[in-house]
């Protein structure tokens, strides 16, 4: 039975994490896949700038760093920057899936060209970066934003009835304007309006999160993992370092928390 | 008046060992009125040969500049090709920030079309790859040829040189003759030393990352820019104080190791 480890990337509460579990009810999976979703201890609150994606790297690095040890046989990362995939990959030999590269390639598997739905335009910008360097500026559309600013922990809860026709409209001007054949839902703190968007889209929607889970059980099935070439092992681990790192930080958080009562 | 300019060195070390990297100073001809500091970071990976070693490196320049403006510096340098902490860096300071791997790509490119990296060893190859993808010039990189000799991110080319420097040659030239290099960058500011001898020997230019950024800053102060916004924005929540904690949890594991 897979023991498989899910990153949040968010030092979420119960409830946060379980906004984030309800995914694995948008796909069917294999009744021997046993998903464990954990948040980071510590790490940034926005995501946005340098600044965040920084620490963000950092936080899913320590999260995961020990997954092999305790048993896990594949890891997914929760979140569409692919934060902390890199550095997981060089320390760990079990599969580590996250969906930000991946649901480009997949969505390219469905059609010719893709557009990006981002949060807010703050957000853009790392799409941006991050297709030119995944080298898929030739078959992305456009990315597009549906100007709603984002919020890690309640997702889209409350605001379905504003913000989904928004999102809908933003997505047709993508087939319609652009010429995207497939939507990619820009992160996965969207996957609550997944459903609701591919009932009424004309092209494939691919909710991201879900998409992990399933790369992963086709990975463990097909029995593949990472290239050691792409991924190199460090030289001198400084996993103790990483994980003294990361309490140090969750120890100030919560004497913080404690401070504002 | 004097403008102080902050050099982020990598990896902690003596006095004496930064002195190599302070040495890149002489290489290279800069305005009297601007103060070059070095600075070591306080934790880091041992080398720069993996993911694994690229976050770790991230967070521990982030560290090691993130007060630079409030402590009156003017400009920070990164003494590492792999820029890492740049754009870190740059989303939380107003003032210019270098580093030398982007730059000396672009500086390479307009002295020629095609430009080549002389690197140590194979395990630095993943360092310019990012930065290549990121400015989308593949068709400008003629190639990255390896020596095959483990640096020392301390001593650097010490004692090595009879060795080394004939193997440097001998690849660069091969990236001149074989693969259509143009220009040539050194891959690490650690091989600084290198840099006089094979700007003698070779028939094309050597671009000497380290001082690069030197002039780079100087230029910035001079022609008073700094980064863009849109390309670094400052982040909405910062969390500097708990990097500063990190980073010293990170210190403490490895004065007791």
């Amino acid at each position: 039975m897979p023991k498989i480890l899910v990153i949040v990337p968010f030092a979420l509460d119960e409830s946060g994490v379980a906004r984030r579990r309800e995914q694995l009810q948008a796909v069917k999976l294999s009744p021997d896949s046993n998903f464990h979703f954990r948040p980071v201890k510590a790490g940034p609150t926005s995501f946005m700038s340098a600044h965040d994606w920084t620490l963000m790297d950092l936080a899913i690095f320590e999260a995961g760093a020990s997954a092999q040890e305790e048993g896990f046989d594949a890891v997914c990362i929760d979140t569409m920057s692919d934060s902390g995939m890199a550095a997981l990959r060089s320390v760990l030999d079990v599969p580590v899936v996250s969906p930000g590269k991946a649901s480009m390639l997949f969505a390219l598997t469905l059609g010719s060209k893709f557009s990006v739905l981002a949060q807010w335009q703050p957000a853009v910008a790392r799409y941006r970066k991050a297709i030119p360097e995944y080298r898929l500026e030739r078959h992305c559309a456009s990315v597009r934003s549906f100007d709603t600013p984002p919020d890690f922990d309640s997702l889209l809860d409350g605001k379905q009835e504003k913000v989904f026709p928004k999102m809908l409209d933003i997505c047709m001007k993508c087939v319609e304007e652009d010429g995207a054949d497939v939507i990619c839902l820009g992160s996965t703190t969207m996957h609550q309006a997944a459903e609701w968007l591919a009932k009424r889209l004309p092209v494939p929607l691919v909710n991201p999160g879900p998409l992990t889970y399933k790369l992963v059980e086709s990975m463990l099935a097909l029995g593949l993992t990472h290239s050691r070439g792409g991924y190199p092992k460090p030289l001198t681990p400084k996993l103790p370092m990483l994980h003294a790192m990361l309490d140090a930080a969750a120890q100030l958080e919560s004497k913080k928390q404690k401070r504002l009562g | 008046m004097t403008a102080k300019v902050l050099v982020i060195v990598p990896f902690p070390m003596s006095d004496a060992e930064r002195a190599h990297r302070e040495a890149q100073l002489q290489a290279v001809r800069l305005a009297p009125d601007i103060d070059f500091q070095f600075r070591s970071v306080r934790a880091a990976p041992a080398n720069y040969a993996s993911e694994h070693d690229s976050v770790l490196a991230d967070m521990s320049i982030l560290d090691a500049g993130k007060d630079a403006q409030r402590e009156g510096f003017s400009a920070v340098c990164i003494d590492t090709m792999s820029d890492s902490g740049l754009a870190a860096l740059r989303s939380v300071l107003d003032i210019p920030v270098f580093g030398p791997g982007r730059a000396s790509m672009l500086l390479a490119l307009t002295l020629g079309d095609r430009f080549s990296i002389l690197i140590m060893w194979d395990r630095w190859r993943h360092l310019y790859q990012k930065t290549i993808a990121e400015l989308g010039f593949d068709w400008r990189c003629a190639s990255i040829r390896s020596i095959g000799v483990a640096p020392n991110n301390r001593t650097l080319l010490a004692g090595k040189e009879d060795e080394v420097l004939p193997k440097l040659r001998a690849a660069a030239e091969r990236c001149i003759e074989e693969d259509g290099a143009e220009v040539i960058l050194l891959g690490s500011t650690t091989m600084h030393e290198a840099h006089a001898y094979l700007a003698q020997h070779l028939p094309v230019p050597v671009v000497n990352p380290g001082p690069l950024t030197y002039k780079l800053a100087e230029m910035a102060l001079g022609l008073g820019v700094s980064h863009s916004r849109g390309a670094f924005p400052a982040p909405i929540v910062p969390r500097l104080a708990m990097v500063d904690t990190m980073v010293s949890a990170a210190r403490d594991v490895e004065r007791r190791s």
